[in-house]
């Protein structure tokens, strides 16, 4: 086993965080869960409700909150990863030792990584409420956690980037949250901004915005293409639809946390400002 | 053993090394001094393979640090200027992590980790978390990290500072007790009475190239058997200048500073021109107190070399 991952590992379960937030994560996403089931049965009388429409309400109110929270989060696990390394003055000796650039870089970010797996894995009883009452297969389930997974694979990437090219944690993390806050919500705004604008020089115009997402143009649509809740959108969708769009976003996605991979290698390569 | 040639190194157009040369032969115990921002952790840090030069050679036991950085790293051990601990760890964990780190696996890594805490006294210890420790007993921790994989050199970085005097004698034994093993060290510090104490030779180092004395040495020789120039104190009732006159009549010998009943004189060469300079006052009739060789310690030969480039 890797050395890094042993150490990283350990070190994380000993800090109060590797038990506080699972918990805290859990309690907002209960209150989230039970917020919809309330709100989706209380505008009709329970008699009226289809057990499935309650399932898939609390199905993508958990996707979503779920991917949001996590995109909260991973900045947290990965920004300080290679900084706090920096700070405590024990980059010089991991570099000096046998282990590669590589195995430096993998160990945080499997580190990191895991650790979020080990929220969204903690969310399953959470999900299984959503089970219950049906209307949600194990094929929506599987995409949703999928595309999750590549998120903040991407995304803890680049948390570790920012970590590699930046001295201090902070400016790191805050660089991360940036980028999180950009990819999330400056490609929506974008996106709608752009496709108001469109509507409006066409009203009157055939235009088929109604018609399905391939018809808005190219230029207008490539920003939400980066958004990753575009990107979990697409997942749900029946294949045929939206999936060409899904493999985009995943292409997307990955292209960006192999950049994001090569980049912070050179950095620990260079070592320059140790 | 260690073998650099012209070395340049530049932080965004500011040469930090500018052309460094120096040669460190198998087991010395090697000093390196110089003002701050001389250059000399730039060098320890390229040497270490953590900095990648930009002109230049630099050779480890043959090895190339710029090309060969694996098989260099496996040869040297680097104790930064601060070092830093995890301090969420034990102290047997905190060596195990880094004899892993260095490859040692199984009862290898038990072997050297063990080793590592009788070296740096820390056995009592192995349990307690890092946290705990002095800054001396970290300081131990460090260099026993650095010695897990048995390194042939040892590239120290300041590694006295912050150390109390009895911490900082247990590290010059302990540096001298490595030397003894046939390890390499080469060591840059600024508390030069140590580096007097241990080391076999100094290099002296300021604004990223050799510095010289007054005699043009770039490399100072502290265990010279017999050092050519000695310097004589002397002291004396009454007008010193007839013993000037008398010193400067002698030769080999000159007088390098002269005040009331105080002169302290030059001289080149054996013993017997020290005993024909004392024999030639007493005859003169000079009334002598005190005739005192006195060596010239590193601080006053650093001083000589840096004082006038102070700004």
């Amino acid at each position: 086993m890797n050395p890094m991952i042993r150490k990283e590992l350990r070190q994380r379960m000993r800090e109060r965080r590797g038990w506080l937030l699972p918990s805290l994560y859990l309690v907002v996403l209960g209150a989230v869960v039970t917020f919809a089931y309330f709100l989706s049965t209380s505008e009709r009388g329970a008699s009226g409700i289809q057990g499935s429409t309650v399932g898939v309400v609390l199905f993508l109110t958990l996707a979503y909150s779920q991917l949001g929270l996590l995109l909260l989060l991973v900045p947290i696990f990965s920004a300080g990863s290679i900084t706090i390394e920096k700070e405590q003055r024990t980059l010089s000796g991991l570099l000096t030792s046998l282990l590669t650039s590589g195995q430096i870089w993998w160990g945080k970010f499997v580190s990191s990584l895991l650790f979020v797996l080990l929220l969204l894995v903690t969310s399953l009883p959470v999900l299984s409420m959503a089970f219950a009452f049906g209307g949600v297969g194990p094929w929506e389930v599987f995409s949703a956690t999928l595309t999750t997974v590549i998120i903040l694979a991407s995304m803890s990437a680049i948390g570790l980037y920012c970590s590699s090219a930046f001295q201090r944690s902070v400016h790191a993390t805050a660089v991360t949250y940036a980028t999180v806050v950009a990819i999330s919500v400056v490609t929506a705004i974008l996106f709608f901004v752009r496709m108001a604008m469109y509507e409006t020089g066409h009203r009157g115009q055939a235009v088929a915005t109604g018609g399905g997402w391939y018809q808005i143009p190219l230029d207008i649509r490539v920003p939400m293409y980066l958004n990753p809740f575009f990107f979990l959108t697409a997942s749900f969708a029946p294949p045929g639809q939206l999936y060409p769009a899904w493999i985009t976003s995943a292409c997307v996605f990955i292209a960006l946390g192999v950049l994001a991979v090569v980049l912070t290698l050179r950095n620990l390569r260079r070592r320059g400002d140790l | 053993m260690i073998d650099v040639e012209r070395l340049s190194k530049s932080f965004n157009g500011t040469r930090a090394l500018d052309g460094f040369t120096l040669h460190v032969g198998a087991g010395e115990l090697f000093g390196l001094v110089g003002p701050n921002g001389a250059g000399k952790t730039t060098l320890m840090k390229v040497l270490s393979t953590l900095l990648p030069m930009d002109s230049g050679t630099a050779q480890i036991d043959g090895l190339n640090v710029n090309q060969q950085t694996r098989e260099v790293k496996r040869l040297i051990g680097y104790l930064p200027d601060q070092p830093g601990v995890y301090q969420d760890m034990s102290v047997r964990e905190f060596l195990e992590f880094f004899a892993d780190a260095f490859q040692l696996k199984g009862a290898r890594n038990r072997a050297a980790v063990d080793r590592a805490l009788k070296r740096s006294g820390l056995v009592d210890r192995s349990e307690a978390s890092v946290e705990q420790l002095s800054f001396g007993m970290k300081q131990r921790l460090v260099l026993a990290k650095t010695l897990l994989h048995d390194p042939k050199v040892l590239l120290l970085d300041e590694p006295a500072t912050g150390l109390d005097p009895l911490a900082r004698i247990e590290l010059r034994e302990q540096l001298k007790q490595l030397q003894a093993e046939g390890i390499t060290i080469l060591i840059s510090s600024h508390i030069l009475s140590d580096l007097e104490d241990i080391c076999t030779q100094i290099a002296l180092i300021g604004e990223g190239r050799n510095a010289t004395d007054a005699e043009g040495h770039s490399v100072l020789q502290l265990r010279a058997p017999q050092d050519p120039v000695r310097i004589y104190e002397i002291e004396l009732i009454g007008d010193s200048a007839p013993a000037v006159n008398i010193v400067n009549s002698i030769a080999g010998a000159r007088t390098l500073e002269s005040s009331a009943g105080r002169l302290v004189a030059e001289i080149t060469g054996a013993d017997e021109q020290a005993a024909a300079l004392l024999r030639a006052l007493v005859v003169a009739g000079v009334n002598i107190l005190r005739f005192d060789h006195r060596a010239l310690g590193l601080e006053e030969r650093y001083r000589m070399v840096f004082r006038e480039k102070r700004p």
